[in-house]
């Protein structure tokens, strides 16, 4: 079972509370940018623009594996949790992994149910970065 | 300097930590982050989240008399208690709250000016400790629908000229942003704004640290600059009718205007409606 499988299994069987404290937990979790990063976070490169909340997003795919860094403001747990949980689930993973993970995670992650459709779109911009940031680097064929 | 005209409504961060251990006072927050209130919040405050807890999950609508009395109750809240909003974004969430709960008749309820941005800035103590209160038997006597305007309401209130604010962004107002590729039930099919609308961005009315502008300021931005009038019939609206309850509090509370509505249906609702009529530059 991949990572991200894992995590759309707990999640799934969460329930509301549930769900927040998971994404307590990973916003807390999400290891800072590292130094190399933060001038281009600074010059404002990589923001995701669809998510209202500063995003950075950094995806280099090196030796076959895919390296993610983010950069979120702790005053918005819900998209930082969710940008950490990507960390956890695509940190160091083949780029393939990536693209077979499910197209609309959200959903499959009973977020949209759980926390309300309309929070959705920034979670869903940040994923959909991801994919292509991957694909764009090279890694998948 | 002109003075708010209920100024009453409006209370400072200094009051609410004076007000902690109130038994007569509820403090409420409310966030656009629905983990805001789980990172920390104010002592002895309970969380009501806009979207699950205030509108219903199925139809696009609020929740029912009977699950707001519920929910209040569960909340410790009475139909006497004097309930403090505050939240991020300015009390963007907050003042959405406020007008649903004046929606169902709540009376006494007042706003902690500055929000959780301003208790967080002024090193204001936040605990992660949920508080239980005992539950109580609220009740909802009426349904105050005079500050909501539904789409019928609007076309006719269009068609009479009468004044209608349109407060989101400048390019939402012009339609040159509309669609959500993602996410299109957040958007709509068709953009600019309602003929005759006035574009007046919400957070025009709130100061950097987040607290609301002075009453000769807003004066300013919507009587002088808007020709907006006391006794004018009007009607605010954005893209699903939460930054507009920000702006009809500042008209209704800070201001003093009679008549003001929040349409809530907004920019998706009339965006997306066959044959709607469309002002767009």
């Amino acid at each position: 079972m991949s990572r991200i499988e894992d995590i759309i299994g707990q999640f799934q069987g969460a329930d509301y509370q549930e769900t927040l404290a998971m994404l307590l937990d990973y916003s807390e979790a999400l290891p800072p940018l590292p130094d190399e990063y933060r001038d281009a976070r600074d010059a404002g490169f990589n923001r995701v623009p669809e998510c209202e909340t500063p995003v950075y997003i950094f995806i280099d795919v090196r030796d076959g594996k895919v390296r993610i860094h983010a950069d979120v403001p702790e005053e918005s747990p819900t998209v930082r949790g969710f940008v950490s949980l990507l960390v956890d689930a695509f940190e160091g993973v083949a780029p393939e992994e990536i693209e077979s993970a499910p197209e609309n995670l959200i959903h499959s992650l009973s977020l949209d149910r759980k926390l309300g459709t309309r929070r959705m779109f920034g979670l869903s911009a940040v994923y959909n970065r991801i994919r292509s940031e991957v694909r764009r680097a090279g890694g998948v064929n | 300097m002109a003075e708010y005209a209920h100024p009453e409504v409006v209370v400072s961060t200094d009051w609410v930590s004076q007000h902690l251990s109130d038994p007569k006072i509820k403090i409420v927050e409310s966030d656009e982050d629905v983990l805001l209130y789980e990172v920390g919040h104010i002592e002895g405050a309970v969380k009501i989240d806009w979207q699950t807890d205030l509108q219903d999950q199925v139809v696009r609508d609020y929740v029912d008399k009977a699950r707001f009395e519920k929910l209040l109750s569960e909340k410790g809240i009475s139909n006497d208690t004097t309930v403090v909003f505050y939240g991020d974004k300015n009390n963007w969430w907050a003042c959405y709250a406020y007008w649903v709960f004046k929606l169902f008749g709540h009376e006494k309820a007042l706003v902690m000016n500055g929000g959780r941005q301003k208790w967080v800035e002024e090193g204001r103590p936040l605990t992660k400790d949920v508080p239980g209160y005992p539950k109580t038997a609220y009740k909802v006597s009426s349904v105050d629908e005079s500050i909501r305007a539904f789409r019928d309401d609007v076309t006719k209130h269009m068609s009479a000229k009468k004044p209608l604010i349109d407060v989101r962004s400048p390019k939402e107002f012009t339609g040159e942003l509309l669609h959500m590729e993602a996410y299109p039930q957040e958007g709509a099919l068709r953009g600019g704004h309602i003929p005759g609308a006035k574009n007046v961005p919400w957070a025009t009315a709130v100061k950097e640290d987040g607290t609301f502008k002075s009453a000769d300021d807003l004066k300013e931005i919507y009587m002088d600059g808007k020709g907006l009038k006391k006794g004018d019939d009007v009607i605010a609206y954005c893209r699903i009718g939460e930054r507009s309850s920000h702006t009809w509090f500042v008209l209704t509370y800070l201001l003093g205007f009679d008549k003001v509505r929040n349409y809530d249906g907004s920019w998706t609702e009339w965006g997306n409606l066959v044959k709607a009529p469309i002002e767009k530059p």
